[in-house]
């Protein structure tokens, strides 16, 4: 049973072609990260890869000037680096921590029925459609441009999807095994604890994986909840223009490329079981 | 329909062998039976025969036409699986209707032979179930009226009994038989059970890893096996297997058990054996059938003695394990007589026992 | 926690089936209670309070420029004015208009693209995982990035320009009608991928023996493909379907940072008009009255359309 040559051809162009198609604007900003000020544009022609290669972009943003430029930077990518990590580690321990739980008592002991529909609801809607009370709330709470603020929007945001994933491994684990230790005598406790945790603890990554990625990936709550001191590195990205250096697209480019790779990375590492989660248990694996 | 000719075909994964350089002459509108363990490549055969798999080495021919460039989509090939593949998430008439409505042919045409098929195959009430629903047994009929609806040129079923209950499953082989005839379909049929291939096939090939043993009619198999596998394998209770060494003594072929039992060898052994004065290994065979007790019927008849060891009642015959020394011979005590203990003489007629050589499994004596 | 030897040793614990509370009294479903309460209290804190501050706010006259603290927010009292006005806004209904727009666009090519994807890498070819892994990263890029990257390439002076031949004057994001375009390309660029990764699940989760015994009954590929594969995919592209439509619904950051919802409201969507109101006029009751709109709105959609699912599923 061989395929024809031809049709084997005709497979690989559109490999090919759609791989190029995804690659193309990954590859612009890439090179454009290291690319000096005067190819930004196509004023002086298009280069595809920099003519003169170099890190002044990744320079500026991190000490806050280079050489050669005259501008300079009032804040430097360490806060928003720093504002990133902490709340998008935060958020998601909080949400895989109570989705976790939550899931699981839905899961064994059949509470709450109606959660795991209204958990879904909450992503139904634009957030903007209900961040006035939000916002009225945080600023009511001094808790607007502070890390534990966003940490705490973005755990309850993301708690949805920590929910719907763990409830699918849960629903995995055979319930034999945990009738088996209560049998034996341990207390519900326990038997999450030390028999059932342990066999998730594949799916615990790589829902903790998902939710880091989400909220790494997060604009908006940010641009909304913070200000000055904890804007995220996409906020920060974003807002980067000076009326000396214009549009500083290499900078741009180059905090574009930082703020990509670790939703990249930890997406590449979980892909597989992705699958399960997004589908809402509907294949079986 | 179409005759089959498989020509020296060989089939390997990677180090392994799975089909060894076999060949077999199927004609028209015959029911072979590929019969063997699991593992010996009789699957493997079929996916070659149906185009799944590529030959290694080797061709196989529909009425002389070489199918290995075409698509199995047009290769006419009715295959039922063992599983049945049934489509699942379709009514029962859309199973039976997929292979013509692919073809374009004409609703009413489709729904002429729909009806048809089912009610040969006692299926109609089930028309517009869904397919998913149907018990194990119909979904079996519905299996085979499936790929036989499309009047396929050769029929392959792998394994399609298997799953069936023990009731049922002589009944589909009447009904195969039947279908058989009716269709006058080419039909090849993969099973491991031996009942099935005796009762059903006009032809047996039975295949031992990836070897052919022997190709012939279930009778030929039966009365006179090629090697000591297929003496083996065919025949329920087994063929009684005697290994031993064969020496000339006085003038006599005798096989010398271990623990000193001899049987006298007659006709079963050429004399190419004598010739060189060595010793051969060799098995000695005779079915339990053929074994009986009382008075020797003939003078050539071998005669041995032995004790009674085990009494086995099976329905209304029982099995009888003679022990000589340290052999133990299986027979049928027809008349009831014997009893745990006895000392008994029993008799092996000649033209019904049979001599192998160990090496080369190959028997003895055959002209 | 309590342990179990006061309940039989093999009693499974039953789903409590007097409704939520009832359950509760018995031991395992304590434990469980403790479980869920995390949950329960963020939901209260985010879902409950704030809708009825919502609620409150929307029928009031409020904005954070008037002087007054929210709570204090009766001193404006609108009454339904915020609804009224919402249904005579041409912006609010021209916002409503682009974001459809955008998603009946939008979702069924990102669609029909991860199909024609997900056939493509049914079957196994060499290279097959790594061509897999690369047509998977757009969807895991930020979508703030994604925005950039895009931003970039739709430059005046930027590459799509440069190999289209065009002149570095033809605009595409400052064009009236190219803005609505160029967000249309980057949004399939970045959610296709998740439709192939869906779809093709679906695809490979079709039995093979039955795709084979359909081409032994002389189907072509893609005779099966319509009769067999398509058919049991169906729960899989209805999930697909929903799950993009939603969130294409919700669009923000991609044209916030390619186009600010330019140029004029060209590329304003809902969720742009919103928050032009919520920063640009500060009209937060009005945004609350809105919100709670579409909250009703889309409750009633999803409230519809879970009904019909459990009708189908029976």
């Amino acid at each position: 049973m061989k395929a024809s040559p031809s049709a084997v051809a005709l497979k690989y162009f559109f490999v090919l072609l759609a791989s190029a198609v995804v690659l193309y604007p990954l590859l612009w900003m890439v090179t454009m990260a290291f690319k000096p000020h005067p190819e930004w544009t196509t004023v002086a022609g298009l280069t595809w890869f920099p003519q003169n290669p170099t890190l002044q972009n990744f320079e500026f943003i991190f000490y806050g000037e280079a050489e050669g430029l005259v501008v300079s930077l009032d804040r430097t990518i360490s806060g928003p680096l720093f504002a990133s990590l902490v709340t998008s580690i935060c958020g998601t321990l909080l949400a895989v921590v109570t989705g976790t739980l939550s899931s699981y008592a839905v899961v064994r002991f059949g509470l709450a029925k109606t959660l795991p529909l209204s958990v879904l609801q909450l992503r139904l809607f634009p957030p903007l459609a209900v961040m006035i009370p939000v916002m009225v709330m945080w600023a009511f709470l001094g808790a607007v441009d502070t890390w534990w603020g966003l940490s705490l929007i973005y755990g309850i945001v993301t708690l949805p999807f920590a929910f719907w994933l763990m409830k699918t491994f849960f629903e995995e684990v055979p319930v034999e095994i945990e009738d088996a230790a209560r049998v034996a005598g341990c207390s519900y406790w326990r038997v999450f604890y030390r028999i059932t945790l342990p066999i998730v603890k594949p799916g615990l990554a790589t829902c903790a994986l998902f939710v880091f990625i989400l909220n790494w990936s997060d604009y908006l709550l940010a641009l909304l909840l913070t200000q000055k001191e904890w804007v995220t590195l996409p906020v920060y990205m974003a807002t980067l223009t000076s009326a000396m250096g214009g549009q500083m697209y290499g900078m741009k480019a180059a905090l574009g490329v930082i703020a990509a790779i670790p939703p990249v990375i930890f997406g590449l590492m979980i892909q597989k079981h992705l699958v399960r989660g997004l589908t809402f248990g509907a294949l079986k694996q | 329909m179409s005759s089959i000719q498989i020509n020296s075909v060989t089939k390997r994964f990677g180090d392994f062998t799975a089909v060894d350089d076999l060949s077999l002459d199927i004609q028209e509108g015959e029911f072979v039976a590929l019969l063997g363990p699991s593992g010996c490549g009789k699957t493997t055969t079929m996916n070659m025969i149906a185009g799944l798999e590529d030959t290694s080495e080797g061709s196989i021919l529909f009425d002389g036409q070489d199918l290995s460039k075409t698509r199995i989509q047009d290769r006419n090939i009715g295959f039922v699986f063992q599983n049945y593949a049934i489509f699942t998430h379709l009514s029962v008439y859309k199973n039976l209707s997929y292979g013509l409505e692919v073809k374009k042919i004409s609703k009413s045409e489709v729904d002429r032979r729909v009806r048809a098929m089912a009610d040969r195959m006692s299926i109609t009430h089930r028309l517009d179930q869904p397919a998913s629903s149907l018990s194990v047994n119909e979904m079996q009929k519905l299996a085979i009226g499936r790929s036989a609806i499309v009047e396929p040129r050769i029929f392959l079923l792998d394994e399609p009994l298997s799953n069936l209950d023990a009731g049922f499953r002589a009944y589909m082989r009447a009904e195969l038989k039947v279908l058989q005839h009716e269709f006058g379909q080419t039909m090849i049929y993969v099973t491991h059970d031996q009942i099935e291939a005796m009762s059903l096939a006009d032809k047996i090939a039975i295949i031992d890893q990836g070897k052919l043993m022997q190709y012939g009619s279930p009778l030929d198999i039966y009365n006179s096996p090629d090697n000591r596998f297929v003496a083996n394998f065919i025949g329920s209770p087994r063929m009684n297997l005697i290994d031993g060494e064969i020496r000339e003594e006085t003038s006599q072929l005798k096989l010398m058990v271990r623990g000193g039992a001899e049987i006298p060898l007659q006709g079963q052994v050429k004399s190419d054996f004598t010739s060189d004065g060595r010793v051969h290994s060799g098995s000695f065979g005779i079915r339990p059938q053929d074994i009986y007790f009382g008075d020797k019927r003939s003078t050539k008849d071998i005669e041995m003695h032995g004790t009674v060891e085990v009494l086995e009642r099976v329905g209304p015959k029982r099995i009888v394990h003679l022990q000589v020394l340290e052999t133990s011979f299986i027979a049928f005590d027809d008349q009831d007589q014997l009893k745990l203990g006895d000392e008994v003489p029993f008799f092996m007629p000649p033209d019904k026992s049979m001599a192998f050589d160990v090496v080369s499994g190959r028997r003895l004596g055959v002209v | 926690m309590t342990d179990t030897t006061k309940q039989p040793a093999n009693a499974r614990i039953e789903p409590s089936k007097q409704g939520y509370w009832a359950g509760v009294a018995r031991d395992g479903n304590k434990m469980g209670f403790w479980f869920v309460l995390p949950t329960l209290l963020l939901l209260l804190f985010i879902v409950i309070f704030p809708l009825l501050m919502q609620l409150y706010l929307s029928v009031t006259w409020w904005t954070p420029l008037e002087g007054i603290p929210w709570y204090r927010a009766w001193e404006v009292f609108s009454w339904g004015e915020n609804y009224w006005f919402q249904l005579t806004d041409p912006r609010v209904w021209g916002a409503l208009w682009r974001t459809i727009l955008i998603m009946i666009i939008a979702v069924p090519a990102q669609f029909f693209l991860g199909m024609a994807l997900a056939y493509l890498f049914m079957d196994n070819f060499p290279g097959r995982k790594v061509f897999y892994s690369i047509m998977l990263t757009p969807m895991m890029i930020v979508p703030a990035v994604v925005g950039l990257m895009f931003f970039l390439l739709f430059q005046g002076t930027g590459p799509v320009n440069a190999h289209l031949g065009l002149p570095s004057t033809f605009s595409w994001l400052t064009d009236v009608n190219r803005a609505m375009i160029s967000v249309i390309i980057a949004d399939v660029w970045q959610w296709t991928p998740l439709m192939f990764l869906i779809l093709l699940a679906g695809m490979l989760g079709v039995p093979s023996d039955q795709l084979l015994a359909a081409r032994l009954l002389g189907g072509s590929n893609w005779q099966n493909f319509l009769k067999i594969i398509l058919p049991r995919m169906k729960a899989v592209i209805i999930i697909a379907l929903v799950l993009r439509a939603v969130e294409c619904f919700k669009i923000f950051d991609l044209i916030f940072i390619m186009t600010k919802g330019g140029p004029g409201v060209q590329t304003e969507t809902i969720s742009l008009f919103l928050y032009k109101q919520t920063f640009g006029e500060f009209e937060w009751s009005y945004v609350a009255a809105i919100g709670l709109t579409i909250l009703f709105v889309l409750s009633l959609i999803a409230a519809k359309g879970l009904a019909y699912m459990a009708k189908k599923n029976g």
